[in-house]
């Protein structure tokens, strides 16, 4: 086992927009800035209260009146429909409404469309009446809308101590910032986790190990019903592993229902499939069952190339409308990012 | 409601169809949800297995400056790296041929090689890829005897070349007998396979391959023909060549065929000339071009060298280039080195033998000033430069850049590319180029 990095290391910048920066200010005691903190987030709930109630009327006015136009009409109020979520402090929401544009030049948009807004006003009905629901479910909620969750926080929950196989690793720019996304599987717990960090354009991200190495970690998970997001609590050093252990294609879609049914918001899950064989759209298995590629992916060209008609460990990210491959194990056992 | 109705309802507007709006979104989130929980697996339709692999991977470090040539870094000597690897009968690892063969899609010069070092997988992935079908037409390494009943065009191609260096007459008589099948794109690579070997043997296999009703297979045979200087076509163009060129002391006079009849046209003399060419002028250079220079001494009563060196009046530049064309076709150094004193041309250097091309090259280079027409002549010369050339290019190098550095790039570029690697410790002080050469240096013993 090699030591390869330092414990507890921070990541660089944790960008939750709106993130928890409240501070008090010089002067006030102790006791003033509990209850200062405390009528800052009395004021946040209200205002995300009031700004989520507006996006249910905005929803109900969209599908009283036919989303027939909105490939013309809907991008400009999306922005401004986001712009106020974002004041109304609840920038998960915001998030999800910028994304909407996505789904504009599929063949099959309406359905699309119509999908996301019913899942947009489900959060915010969920939010309304978030005392009523169990409390991992409510951290999801809570999670999806925007609240900040501190890093502190995170840290303080139990860890999960494992060896954890880096499976997929992949970089995006959004608002002059990279989000790296690092994938994570346990070995001993079967867990899945991701590692989420931000740096500006053209600086470079914190080092990680890249997919293929196994590292013997321990994660803290941010709270929720369907955990993934988690933190580097530990880093103890690289193990010498070889491909991680995977699922079969025929095991997805019971693995896929349990996950959405603890968090139904959820679209994006890492998943490492062993015994796949790649195919021109999509991952199959033995038996000719498979699991289609996401619209976006195009022909899997080095994924074939690698595969060769033969069933290899696949590491993909599922999506509601199709894997995104992000590693394949050669049969040398070597990792191919994708 | 079924998903379908409740899209249409939301297309054209709930309150148009008295559906309250927000009953509408609970019932979609809730099928929505359930649909992506409950997708079942499609039928996948995997592509049938490849063939194991029959020669090992490249070393480690090769693969990983491949693929950073293949981001970018000094990506003008891909092609070596490409050439070196697949004389070494080595492979690319899989996740790199997509990339490869990409490249070959856009640049033909790199395809006989892609054939080489992407392996089966390579030709697998051709097989399910149209814009890589290309690969399939070149050779891999080693076919099997089966091959010329079963394999690819390229296989096919690599097996025959094999046979003619083995044993010349068996490889043409193979391609006797199945010769009406074959398709007209192998034909005529096939024709220009037999000039490995040739012999009066061949000729009348070529002499038939003039009636071939494709052209390139027609000219392909008439090229190879005109090096045999007792074939019935060297007769027949001597015969012409005869009456267009003719000797009178130190003067030579060349007139042009009045017209290009069908027996010229069988024997390869292309009717219609290039745009900006004159027809009869075409013709008389195609004559000579395709007619054996061991004729001409005799006939004209002169050396080679005096021969290069003649005035001939109207017609000479067509038949100068008819009789570069030759040298070309038929390599022949001696006319090759008289044609290159009298004009350098940069296409008859490759006719020289290695040394002397070198040498020739450094004289040039020594005594002219760096300009398009050098770069272009030392682009005619294949790499590695050997050391007099090599040493003849950095001595201008270095006084260009002092006197003239906006001249010096391309030459800088070219004699990076060319030049033995190992020369790299003596090229210190052109930065630019000390790197490259030791970027390749250290690329081709990777490669060993």
């Amino acid at each position: 086992m090699r030591r390869w990095g330092q414990a507890a290391t921070r990541n660089a910048g944790d960008a939750e927009a709106g993130g928890a920066r409240a501070g008090a200010g010089a002067g006030i005691g102790a006791g003033g800035r509990v209850a200062a903190r405390r009528t800052q987030a009395e004021q946040r709930e209200s205002r995300v209260a009031v700004g989520l109630s507006e996006l249910e009327r905005w929803l109900a006015d969209q599908i009283g009146q036919g989303i027939a136009q909105a490939r013309q009409s809907a991008p400009a109020e999306w922005d401004d429909l986001a712009r106020r979520l974002v004041d109304a402090q609840a920038p998960g929401a915001a998030g999800t409404v910028t994304r909407l544009t996505r789904v504009l030049g599929a063949e099959d948009w309406p359905g699309l469309l119509l999908g996301e807004y019913a899942l947009l006003r489900l959060l915010a009905v969920a939010h309304r009446r978030a005392a009523a629901l169990p409390e991992p479910l409510r951290q999801t909620v809570r999670a999806r809308v925007g609240y900040p969750v501190t890093r502190e926080s995170v840290l303080a929950t139990p860890a999960v101590r494992d060896h954890w196989d880096v499976v997929g690793c992949r970089d995006e720019e959004q608002d002059r910032l990279v989000a790296r996304r690092v994938w994570l599987a346990g070995r001993t717990t079967g867990r899945l986790a991701m590692v989420l960090s931000f740096s500006p354009v053209g600086q470079p991200l914190e080092s990680f190990p890249p997919p293929g190495a196994t590292i013997d970690a321990d994660l803290a998970f941010y709270p929720g019903a369907s955990p993934l997001r988690a933190l580097l609590a530990e880093r103890r050093g690289l193990v010498d592993a070889g491909p991680p252990p995977g699922t079969k294609v025929s095991q997805v879609p019971a693995l896929i229902a349990e996950v959405l049914a603890a968090d139904p918001w959820s679209d994006s899950w890492p998943l490492v499939l062993d015994g796949a064989v790649a195919c021109l759209d999509g991952l199959a298995d033995d038996e000719g069952n498979a699991l289609p590629l996401h619209p976006s992916a195009g022909v899997p060209w080095r994924l074939l190339a690698v595969s060769g008609g033969r069933p290899v460990t696949v590491a993909a990210e599922w999506t509601p409308r199709g894997l995104l491959p992000l590693t394949v194990w050669n049969e040398d056992g070597g990792a191919v990012r994708l | 409601m079924p998903w379908e109705e409740l899209v249409s309802t939301a297309l054209v507007g709930a309150d148009r169809r008295a559906v309250p709006p927000e009953s509408l979104l609970e019932r979609a989130a809730e099928q929505v949800v359930r649909m992506r929980a409950g997708r079942r697996p499609g039928r996948g339709r995997p592509p049938a297995p490849a063939a194991a692999e029959t020669m090992p991977l490249v070393p480690g470090a090769a693969a990983d400056r491949l693929a950073r040539m293949l981001a970018g870094e000094q990506g003008r000597l891909l092609t070596e790296w490409l050439e070196t690897a697949a004389a070494r009968r080595v492979r690319v690892p899989a996740e790199m041929i997509p990339g490869l063969l990409d490249l070959g899609a856009r640049d033909r010069s790199i395809r006989a090689c892609l054939g080489a070092v992407t392996g089966v997988r390579g030709r697998w992935l051709a097989g399910l890829n149209p814009a890589w079908a290309y690969l399939l037409a070149e050779p891999a390494h080693v076919p099997p005897d089966e091959v010329w009943e079963l394999g690819t065009s390229g296989d096919r191609r690599a097996f025959l070349a094999a046979l003619r260096r083995r044993d010349p007459a068996a490889a043409r008589e193979l391609l006797d007998r199945g010769w009406s099948a074959e398709t007209p794109e192998d034909r005529a690579v096939f024709v220009t396979i037999l000039a490995d070997g040739l012999g009066m043997a061949d000729e009348p296999f070529l002499e038939a391959a003039l009636d071939d009703r494709r052209r390139e297979v027609r000219q392909a045979a008439a090229d190879i023909l005109t090096r045999l200087p007792r074939s019935r076509l060297a007769l027949r163009m001597t015969a012409r060549a005869r009456r267009l060129v003719t000797g009178n002391g130190s003067r030579l006079r060349a007139e042009p065929p009045p017209h290009c009849d069908d027996a010229m046209e069988r024997d390869g003399v292309r009717a219609r000339p290039p745009a900006g060419m004159e027809t009869r002028g075409w013709w008389l250079q195609q004559v000579v071009a395709h007619t054996p220079l061991s004729f001409w001494p005799d006939h004209l009563g002169m050396p080679p060298d005096e021969i290069a060196a003649a005035r001939i009046g109207d017609w000479q530049r067509e038949v100068r280039m008819g009789w570069t064309r030759a040298a070309i076709l038929q390599r022949d150094a001696t006319w090759a080195r008289a044609l290159f004193e009298a004009e350098p041309l940069t296409d008859l250097l490759a006719v020289l033998p290695p040394e002397e091309r070198s040498r020739r090259a450094a004289e040039l280079v020594a005594g002219h000033p760096v300009d398009g027409q050098m770069v272009m002549m030392l682009g005619g010369v294949p790499r590695p430069w050997g050391q007099r050339l090599a040493r003849a290019v950095l001595n201008k190098i270095v006084e260009t850049t002092r006197t003239q550095p906006w001249n010096a790039g391309e030459l800088i570029r070219l004699a990076g590319e060319r030049f033995d690697p190992a020369m790299h410790e003596y090229a210190g002080e052109v930065p630019e180029l000390a790197a490259t050469l030791r970027f390749r240096f250290e690329m081709l013993k990777e490669l060993e």
